[in-house]
């Protein structure tokens, strides 16, 4: 009995010292390991990792590797072309698009850029590849279907077509 | 009456004299002063304001607490505290930042969703299967993003286990302020059958996450949504979902907690609560009974604001798994009965050393969590004042 209170009293001691520690040490060290973890925030958000970019005179395209989304998500597959930088982009954008690298277009993009960060973004999208969706006037109604501004880019998330 | 040597406790321990108290409070005030004046800190003249009104009233009211040997009472004016200061500070910031409560879909694609620890239970089983997170924020060591939340939680829950729910939640005082309104609960008879919808809830928020990879308990039935931020409705959907968590808040947060006297929402829903309890099993500290010293009079089991005492558990000598420790059952029992306890130690030697290093580490981590989030809205307070 006396040597499980003896260790009850230690734990407890140890749990104090964990509370004073935390600010100092721990918190950092908590943070920096779970920050080391081999997770990723999940694509259907972030867009999944740029695999490209194109070059197309005063501004680029970067090209993001296709997003599938899992199981039951109520997501279609989706690829994501961000423009930038915003302020380099004329006032009415439309790109002929090389989205797999194989040099040939799969996409024309068409969307105006206005002038105000906030005014609601439009965009037309014809498929030039059956592997891609075609869209009229789109706005951001899923994050498989949409057209943002996000900082000083505008990303444009194309669904792949369903075979 | 016991035949055993061991000297009880008095039946009704007297306050503390000032100047013991004063020693004892000592510590927290001095950790309150490292928290908010380090170098480093805010050097803004309102928010120094508001970090020196924070020092004064966490460091009274654990003074009070050492005076008084009582715990709930004190404890809840910091912990409703918590509960309106945090909705104020964070709605000004959501204001500020992006105009709107409502999270447009380009913050949550840009990753800039401020992390709640709600969540956590949900992110475990798609992170571990499927090496994703399924939240629409930043990994990043922001003080919004998820690393650091994680890191927080995981810090606060060694030390406290199901405390968290008493001294870090910044949801629970709104309804723990609701709760405390009335002179008597109206709706005195709860099935105790209720006390698992929580563990159901969790099971089914946790498969639905798995299953839909979102965090469905956000995106559709977190009642705190209603005082902090939401998916901005873009759609009918979207509406529903506006609707839902309002009214969840109107019913679980303020008409129940009112009817009841209960933390009606803590106890009876909340799966984050539920997900915390299990770490009561690995916290050193807990609440106990004295046999020798119960009656049974039950006036405990009705002082609970989470219901984590029954018949049979106090028959036992122990809480439910679900014990917030928040002190109220040892501050009502006549008998001093009710007691805090070391795990291995035996019941009721020393009750008040297991109360005082429980809440040396638990005031600390209050202090750093729960008081910064109040000087943040006493900041904001100031800022409109001033």
């Amino acid at each position: 009995m006396k040597l499980r209170a003896f260790l009850g009293y230690t734990a407890a001691t140890a749990t104090v010292f964990v509370a004073l520690l935390t600010p100092f040490l721990l918190m950092g060290v908590f943070t920096k390991g779970f920050a080391a973890l081999p997770v990723h925030v999940d694509e259907v958000y972030s867009g999944g990792p740029r695999v490209r970019t194109i070059q197309m005179g005063t501004h680029s395209i970067d090209v993001h590797r296709p997003v599938y989304p899992h199981m039951l998500q109520n997501e279609k597959p989706f690829v994501e072309l961000d423009w930038r930088p915003v302020s380099a982009l004329p006032q009415r954008v439309s790109d002929a698009v090389d989205i797999d690298g194989d040099g040939l277009p799969d996409i024309r993009i068409s969307f105006d850029v206005p002038r105000d960060p906030k005014a609601p973004l439009r965009v037309d999208v014809e498929s030039l590849n059956p592997h891609y969706e075609s869209m009229r006037n789109a706005g951001k109604e899923k994050y498989s279907r949409l057209i943002v501004r996000v900082d000083d880019a505008i990303l444009v998330r194309v669904p792949l077509a369903s075979h | 009456m016991s035949t055993d040597a061991r000297v009880l406790p008095p039946a009704r321990p007297a306050p503390r004299g000032i100047l013991r108290s004063l020693l004892l409070t000592l510590p927290i005030l001095i950790w309150s002063l490292v928290m908010f004046f380090h170098p480093g800190a805010n050097t803004k003249l309102l928010s120094r304001i508001a970090a020196a009104i924070t020092v004064l009233f966490m460091t009274a009211l654990f003074f009070m607490m050492m005076r008084t040997r009582n715990t709930y009472r004190w404890r809840r004016i910091f912990f409703v505290s918590l509960g309106v200061f945090f909705p104020v500070g964070f709605i000004y910031n959501l204001i500020l930042m992006r105009g709107s409560m409502g999270i447009p879909i380009e913050e949550m694609i840009a990753g800039r969703t401020p992390f709640c620890f709600m969540p956590i239970p949900m992110l475990i089983l798609p992170a571990a299967l499927t090496r994703t997170l399924i939240f629409p924020g930043s990994i990043g060591s922001s003080n919004h993003g998820i690393a650091a939340m994680v890191a927080l939680w995981l810090a606060l829950t060694l030390v406290m286990g199901k405390g968290w729910c008493s001294y870090a939640c910044f949801f629970g005082g709104i309804e723990e302020g609701v709760a405390a309104i009335p002179q008597r609960a109206r709706i005195r008879k709860i099935d105790p059958r209720w006390r698992y919808i929580p563990w159901a809830v969790l099971l089914s928020m946790v498969l639905l996450s798995l299953a839909l990879f979102e965090p469905a308990y956000c995106m559709w039935l977190c009642p705190f949504k209603a005082v902090t931020e939401y998916v901005a409705a873009r759609n009918a959907l979207g509406l529903v979902q506006n609707v839902i968590f309002i009214l969840l808040f109107a019913g679980l947060v303020i008409v129940l907690p009112f009817l009841t006297k209960k933390r009606t929402q803590c106890s009876f829903f909340c799966p984050f609560g539920a997900f915390q309890s299990i770490f009561n099993k690995i916290s050193i500290f807990e609440m106990k009974i004295d046999m020798e010293r119960c009656k049974p009079c039950l006036v405990c089991q009705n002082a609970c604001p989470n219901v984590s005492l029954s018949k049979e558990s106090i028959a036992r000598g122990e809480t439910l798994l679900s014990c917030m420790k928040c002190g109220a059952c040892v501050d009502a029992c006549p008998r001093h009965a009710v007691v805090w306890h070391i795990k291995g130690t035996e019941i009721a030697w020393k009750p008040e050393r297991a109360r005082l290093m429980f809440l040396y580490a638990a005031w600390a981590m209050a202090v750093m969590f729960g008081g910064s989030i109040i000087a943040q809205g006493i900041a904001t307070i100031l800022h409109f004042i001033g």
